[in-house]
């Protein structure tokens, strides 16, 4: 195991990236000491390397990472993991608004409660939130998954194309085009084995009460629905 | 964009507050490099009538010797500083015994009727400082963290509003009851719905900044006995736009974040300090941050003491 330490205090985000780029193909693990909540970190980073936060990050963390591990030893703020194509974002605190925005690939892991518009116009992907998430979470969300294990705020799923939005805890109201389903034991059991994986031990009754947030139709706004092959 | 910062120390006693808004608002510089500015609240140390005008002077002949006879014809100036000119400007402090609150205002505008002169605040139980450039070199200039306080505001200005000058950065102030505050991020886009019935009450607008619509609309509250939690609830219906603000009371501050959550807001609290910003990044300069909490969208949250 290869491991480089950067020190990012007294860096800007554009001298901390470039130093992270530098040492991604030559290292294994990148740890960044005093990130000290900086905006963008690891940005664009397509090396397959684990890079450890050690602290919190602000926003942007891991915007159009393809392939990079990412593991942040506090908080994120708004955006982390923004436009990912692939790999993983993990958050041990909590996270702003719009987590997993964009997504195309990968999964974002956020330990404790996020913000607003989670996973809005996500394409693909995985989304796992151990708290609470706030309002129109899966805004026009067009793939992927979201999981959300407490609770789900206001107009969750506005306006959703495709995808799931899968809630463990209530639901407060839904938007245009969301509408609730119950889980297949299938899907139960794929929950249990992706959510076990990261470390989330849930008593049986919580997958249980596990129910989604779908779409109601595929072309809620204009076009045929046959368009799409259904 | 623009950032905005607000502590309180719950003890009510004296913290050097200038040296921790200066810190938070240094965090937040990204946010916004036009201008930056100050509420420093409780260390002013006044006597009851007593209060403390900041007032722009070009650097003109016999200019200021205008301003000081203006505000010596109607009281007497107990103390005066001058700040040193930056841009022809210097800005003079002094320090007056009115009878009533209701005297400031109508002395205020007399000497903003003098030519290159205009009052950028007045002020019983807090310290007004804001002006154009970085936050690290307006504290210097003035000794921003010398100041003590028991609380504060501020904000670093990315101006999308009005022109870029010292009485456009924030914060804004009403007059409306004593020693209101505002620091905002983002747009009131039913401004003149709002304004309109304030001016009907007789309110004075000074500009057409979206900002001090705010301030006026809070103070207005206030003065009909709203509690600040009350006016930032009701605030937060009644305004449109993106937003998020915070006001500073002279006990207090509180935050109010738009319905649909377009600008950001944390918070942060232990038993000593509460805290609120734009980003983690400057309450991390007052307090550990391992638990942060996002202000959603339409909430609000205050701590007075």
């Amino acid at each position: 195991m290869q491991e480089f330490k950067i020190n990012a205090q007294q860096k800007t985000s554009r001298e901390l990236n470039r130093a992270i780029k530098k040492a991604a193909p030559e290292n294994d693990r990148i740890i960044i000491e005093n990130p000290n909540a900086m905006h963008y970190i690891a940005a664009g980073l397509t090396e397959s390397v684990e890079l450890v936060i050690d602290g919190s990050a602000g926003y942007f963390v891991g915007t159009m990472i393809h392939g990079a591990r990412v593991h942040i030893n506090g908080n994120a703020g708004w955006f982390p993991a923004d436009n990912m194509t692939e790999g993983e974002v993990i958050i041990d605190g909590s996270a702003g608004d719009g987590v997993g925005q964009g997504i195309y690939g990968g999964t974002v892991v956020v330990r404790k409660s996020v913000g607003s518009r989670t996973g809005e116009i996500m394409k693909n992907g995985t989304i796992i939130v151990g708290g609470n998430s706030g309002f129109m979470s899966g805004l026009f969300m067009m793939g992927g998954r979201i999981i959300i294990l407490g609770d789900i705020s206001e107009d969750a799923g506005e306006s959703i194309i495709r995808g799931t939005i899968y809630v463990g805890g209530d639901i407060k109201s839904l938007g245009k085009n969301a509408k609730i389903e119950e889980l297949e034991e299938e899907e139960k059991g794929e929950l249990r084995e992706l959510l076990e994986g990261y470390d989330f031990h849930l008593e049986e009754e919580k997958y249980q009460n596990f129910r989604k947030i779908v779409p109601r139709s595929a072309r809620p706004f204009y076009g045929q629905e046959s368009e799409e092959g259904k | 964009m623009c950032g905005i910062a607000g502590v309180v120390f719950k003890d009510k006693k004296l913290h050097p507050v200038g040296k921790f808004m200066t810190r938070m608002l240094d965090a937040l510089q990204h946010r916004g490099p036009d201008s930056a500015g100050f509420a420093l609240y409780g260390g002013l140390g006044l006597r009851e009538h007593e209060y403390l005008l900041n007032i722009e002077v070009k650097e003109k002949p016999g200019l200021l010797e205008n301003v000081k006879s203006t505000v010596n014809t109607a009281f007497q100036i107990e103390s005066e500083e001058i700040i040193p000119s930056v841009e022809n400007y210097i800005i003079y402090r002094c320090k007056v015994n009115l009878e009533s609150f209701s005297q400031l205002k109508p002395l205020i505008m007399d000497v903003d009727k003098i030519e290159d002169v205009i009052v950028l605040n007045g002020a019983h139980s807090f310290e007004m400082i804001k002006d154009v450039g970085l936050v690290k070199d307006i504290a210097a200039r003035y000794n921003t963290e010398d100041k003590m306080g028991t609380h504060a505001i501020g904000h670093t200005r990315f101006s999308t509003e009005s022109i870029v000058d010292r009485y456009h950065a924030h914060p804004f102030q009403s007059y409306i009851i004593p020693d209101i505050t505002v620091v905002h991020n983002g747009q009131i886009t039913n401004y003149w719905k709002i304004r309109d019935p304030l001016e009907r009450k007789g309110h004075i607008f000074e500009t057409d900044n979206d900002t001090e619509c705010i301030v006026h609309y809070i103070a207005d509250k206030l003065s009909q006995n709203y509690s600040l939690e009350e006016a930032l609830e009701q605030s937060v219906k009644d305004m449109d736009g993106p937003f998020s603000y915070i006001v500073g009371t002279p006990n207090g501050v509180g935050i109010a974040k738009d319905q649909l959550g377009l600008r950001p807001g944390v918070m942060a609290e232990n038993d000593e300090v509460f805290a609120i910003a734009s980003e983690e990044v400057a309450l991390r300069e007052v307090m550990d941050t391992s638990d942060i909490e996002q202000i959603s969208p339409g909430e609000t949250r205050a701590y007075t003491i």
